[in-house]
């Protein structure tokens, strides 16, 4: 157990590193923005209504003073990392003096709930399809399945979704093409709510799912390939395994390692947000807020939900870290 | 093989289940008793905020200005519903003494806030002592630079004393768009820190109040008050919708999907061709005109503007040969699909500024003249927009008025005639010259001119940037594309461009004093190099001249006709200085859907504007009527 223990310090130095530079790296270049969020504030303030020239250099200093903006930006990377050390990253610059954490909190559950399941939906239906088809390599149904998963995984994700929201929105308008729930419902758990929050889903959903499902077919079909020929898998055939055995225990058991690595990568990411899922959906979620905060020049917006990814990421990488070894010892011997 | 055919038996009820649904457009409310309007700010970050004073918090145009805040004055962009001066929570116009030192409100008894407080000049006093003495409200600064004091002999009277002279001071109470909105007394006094405070529910002092709201900020809901007849606009009639919903319909493309669905009664904006796809597919969709240019007229008028601090922009013959070289046909086809209201003068042709400036300059501009150096030429084309609707015709049929003056509404008037020839005469004499088939400028440098454009947030003008880009290439000259993307509003406040895309006119719209965008084009103004200028003389433009008309402008009434001579004389000077070379107004394409709805303001009905985020569009509520009753 001793060499799993300097294993797990060592990856934990590792994350530690990689957090640390990810976080200073988001810090400098969201600082290095040449959107100034005092100009922005101003422009919206005073692009339709009456505006005193004399007026605005008065407001221009007292949003500064406001904001929190005045000093070095020395000043500011300190400040910036006395409050992620207790999760505050201050208030947000475009919706002052809301908190970034409020606003990402939010927004965080949408994109979570609608990514973690067509993630997990995509990984399944590929990863299953995936390795049907590798090892019944004669079925003409499967070969149908691997035609249509690899004929949707290309198609640009954009022309995906505009396809099913023309087909489902207004050719056929069965489905809602905009927001998270029915407009004016009562939020909470009944069964109102949750079919109307899962009926919005379907159409963001089955987007990422069809894009999606492609490329883990793909990769599983792959490996299934090879592994089929492995000595082991044909000595099980010859032995007269049942077939369904050898494929669940001997074969996808084996392929599935650098898919569930896949998965947790693809889960850390999530929290990036699916930007033009909610683009084009209107859905609810962390995409559209870090796409606003970035025309904006809201750096504070900007820094909180990257740190968030940041540290989501890293973390679904260190869990499969310390998971892998366990799994397969070969990882730790290395 | 089981495991196949459970998917495939899974997929099948899936697509099964989706038959059952409906796309449902509002929970538990009457569709029919609910208008549906597209609100531009999209998602609102921070929903819950309702504290319109503390500066850009929360949504602005999500209901909350439009019918929750009220203040002393409006003037319609267009022609409005009783006039284009509409006193609202004032009784009267300001009264301003003779040196406009002092002006005093009478204020309309008898309005009360949606708590059933009345309101009155405490409120008003309230409001301005709270911005003189916090920095960083929205108004802080010019009440503070404006105000030093302001009292109320009686509750219907507030006087303000002024720290200098100014005859444009009603106008920060004045709703173009938005304006200085009061505030309750009762409420905030009691909130602590304004800055703080997020006014959730708010009170109301418009005939609706909040009913709902998305936490996520994908939609507010706003009921009509059951006092509506306490509030401003109950002279006007009853308002019509029992409910309002401002919603974020998403992209373009969405939005005219949602309206042929009926899910959305107004779209804010849509591209050219959203609007015309609805013209062609919808029978009870319409937009400001019956048919082309379809769009509604802003108050704004769109602009290659130059920095006429970089040196290549401070002659004015380089400013008018680039003028010279432009097709404004082509730049009207690009940028609207031909659906454009185009102008030559520094005014927008919206509302009712052609009867003020652009009607009675037009033997003006036909007489006038520009000196090339070798010959004089009369650079004005009166056809123009004849030119336009006729080029037009043959695709678009009987959506192309015939009327002469139908289609000086719709398409402008006259602009500048492209001609090469005088301008490469005004370039010789600014010292530049061609050799080969470029151009060089006096220092034997290639003649490179960047325009800065915004990219895809607004391709209109993207697009007639590049013609115009385009058109200069043909002439020699290394014309080209900048797209600046979220940084256009820093680069443009900060003078880092060349030339741009954008606007620095803004006009009342209805009421046809400058004052509004004027003011701010005078000299003391102008920031040096690098440093931000304040909104809206984008141009950096200084123009001795040009400050004498500002200066007496500041020194008449509002509503005095030298006013509108001074107009004149500003649009002769920059006629002939060229600051910035006017293109059209910013034709926003509102579209209204009649099944739910009928009275919306439209070209040949100009109540008001139908631009459904400005504050004026309050007006629109008491016209507005379910479509079954109108046909009864």
């Amino acid at each position: 157990m001793s060499s799993y223990a300097a294993y797990v310090g060592k990856r934990l130095a590792q994350f530690l590193l990689v957090v640390f530079i990810g976080i200073n790296i988001a810090f400098f270049v969201t600082h290095m923005t040449p959107i100034d969020p005092i100009e922005q504030s101003i422009s919206a303030a005073t692009s339709f209504g009456s505006t005193s020239p004399e007026a605005i250099e008065m407001l221009r200093q007292s949003l500064r003073e406001l904001y929190g903006l005045e000093g070095t930006l020395w000043d500011q990377y300190l400040d910036f990392w006395r409050r992620v050390l207790v999760a505050d990253f201050g208030p947000s610059l475009s919706a002052f003096p809301a908190p970034v954490a409020t606003l990402i909190w939010n927004a965080l559950p949408w994109t979570a709930g609608l990514l973690l399941v067509a993630t997990l939906i995509a990984w399944l239906f590929g990863n299953l399809l995936g390795g049907l088809a590798g090892y019944y390599r004669d079925s003409r149904l499967l070969r149908l399945a691997g035609v249509i998963a690899m004929a949707f995984h290309p198609i640009p994700y954009y022309i995906v979704a505009f396809v099913l929201l023309i087909l489902f929105g207004y050719v056929w308008p069965v489905l809602p093409i905009s927001g998270g729930y029915q407009m004016n419902m009562a939020r909470g758990f009944s069964p109102e709510f949750v079919l109307s929050v899962l009926e919005h889903a379907i159409l963001p959903g089955l987007s990422l799912v069809l894009v999606g499902v492609g490329g883990w077919f793909m990769g599983m079909r792959a490996l299934v390939s090879n592994i089929v020929t492995e000595d082991y898998v044909t000595y099980a055939e010859y032995g007269g395994v049942d077939h369904r055995r050898i494929l669940t225990s001997y074969v996808m058991r084996n392929a599935l390692a650098p898919q569930v690595t896949g998965l947790a990568m693809s889960l850390g990411a999530i929290f990036n947000g699916a930007i033009i899922t909610e683009q084009v959906f209107g859905y609810p979620g962390v995409g559209t807020l870090l796409i606003d905060a970035v025309h904006a020049g809201d750096y504070s917006l900007v820094l909180g939900v990257t740190t968030v990814s940041i540290l989501a990421v890293s973390i679904a990488v260190l869990l499969i870290d310390l998971l892998y070894p366990l799994i397969d010892p070969r990882v730790r011997l290395a | 093989m089981h495991i196949l055919r459970a998917l495939a038996l899974a997929s099948g009820a899936a697509l099964v289940s989706v038959t059952a649904f409906a796309q449902g457009t509002i929970s538990n409310l009457p569709r029919e008793e609910t208008i549906i309007i597209e609100n531009p700010e999209g998602t609102v970050k921070n929903p819950g905020w309702f504290n319109y004073w503390a500066i850009n918090a929360g949504g602005r145009s999500t209901g909350l200005q439009q019918l929750a805040m009220d203040t002393f004055w409006y003037i319609d962009p267009d022609y409005g519903i009783d006039g284009v001066w509409d006193n609202s929570l004032a009784s009267e116009k300001p009264i301003y003494n003779d040196d406009f030192t002092e002006m005093t409100v009478k204020l309309r008894p008898g309005i009360y806030w949606s708590d059933g407080v009345e309101f009155t000049a405490d409120d008003v006093i309230y409001t301005i002592e709270t911005h003189m003495k916090t920095d960083g409200l929205y108004w802080s600064a010019p009440v503070q630079i404006n105000v030093e004091s302001v009292s109320a002999p009686d509750p219907y009277t507030v006087v303000f004393k002024l720290k200098k002279p100014n005859s444009r001071f009603h106008t920060l109470f004045t709703v173009r768009w938005n304006a200085m909105w009061m505030m309750p007394k009762h409420v905030f006094e009691t909130a602590g820190d304004p800055h703080q405070f997020d006014f959730n529910p708010p009170v109301s002092l418009g005939p609706y109040t909040l009913h709902s709201y998305d936490p996520n900020g994908k939609w507010y809901i706003w009921q009509k008050r059951d006092d509506w007849q306490r509030t401003t606009v109950a002279r006007f009639g009853e308002p019509g919708p029992k409910y309002a919903a401002y919603i974020d319909p998403g992209p373009p493309d969405k939005r005219v999907i949602a309206q042929l669905n009926h899910q959305l009664d107004i779209i804010h904006d849509t591209a050219p061709e959203g609007m015309f796809t609805l013209a062609r597919e919808s029978d009870s969709s319409h937009g400001w005109f019956p048919g082309f240019p379809y769009g509604h007229p802003d108050p704004t008028l769109p602009a290659l503007i130059f920095n006429t601090q970089h040196e290549v922009f401070q002659d004015r013959d380089v400013r008018w040969a680039l003028a010279l070289l432009i097709d404004i046909k082509a730049v009207a086809m690009a940028s609207y699909r031909g659906a454009a209201t185009i102008s030559a003068i520094g005014v927008p042709p919206t509302g009712t500024q052609p009867e003020y400036y652009h009607e009675p300059l037009q033997d003006w501009l036909k007489s006038f003249e520009i000196d090339t150096g070798k010959r004089k030429i009369k650079p004005y084309d009166p056809t123009v927009g004849q030119q336009i609707a006729e080029m037009l015709r043959p695709s678009m049929g009987d959506a192309i008025p015939s009327d002469p003056e139908e289609i000086a509404r719709a398409f402008g008037r006259g602009w500048w005639k492209p001609d090469p020839e005088a301008a490469a005469e005004l370039l010789e004499r600014a010292g530049f010259s061609k050799r080969g088939d470029a151009w060089y400028t006096p220092d034997g440098k290639p003649f490179k001119i960047r325009i800065t454009v915004e990219g895809e947030a607004r391709p209109v003008m993207t697009r007639a940037g590049s013609m115009i880009a385009q058109q200069w290439r043909q002439f020699g000259i290394d014309a080209s594309i900048d797209v600046a993307e979220g940084t256009l509003v820093t680069r443009r406040n900060s003078g880092d461009f060349e030339t741009i895309m954008s606007w620095s006119v803004e006009t009342w719209g209805g009421h046809p004093d400058l004052s509004f965008f004027l003011d701010s084009w005078h000299s003391e103004f102008v920031a040096d190099p690098g440093k931000p200028q304040p909104p809206r003389n984008w141009q950096r433009w200084s123009s001795p001249e040009l400050d004498k008309i500002i200066e007496e402008i500041r020194t008449i009434d509002f509503d005095d006709p030298r006013g509108i001579e001074l107009g004149k004389e500003y649009v002769k000077l920059v006629a002939r200085e060229m600051p910035t070379i006017p293109l059209m107004s910013y034709n926003v394409f509102t579209v209204m859907d009649e099944t739910y709805w009928t009275g919306y303001p439209t070209a040949d009905n100009p109540y008001t504007d139908p631009v459904p985020n400005w504050a004026n569009t309050k007006y629109m509520f008491v016209k507005l009527r379910p479509h079954k009753m109108a046909q009864k």
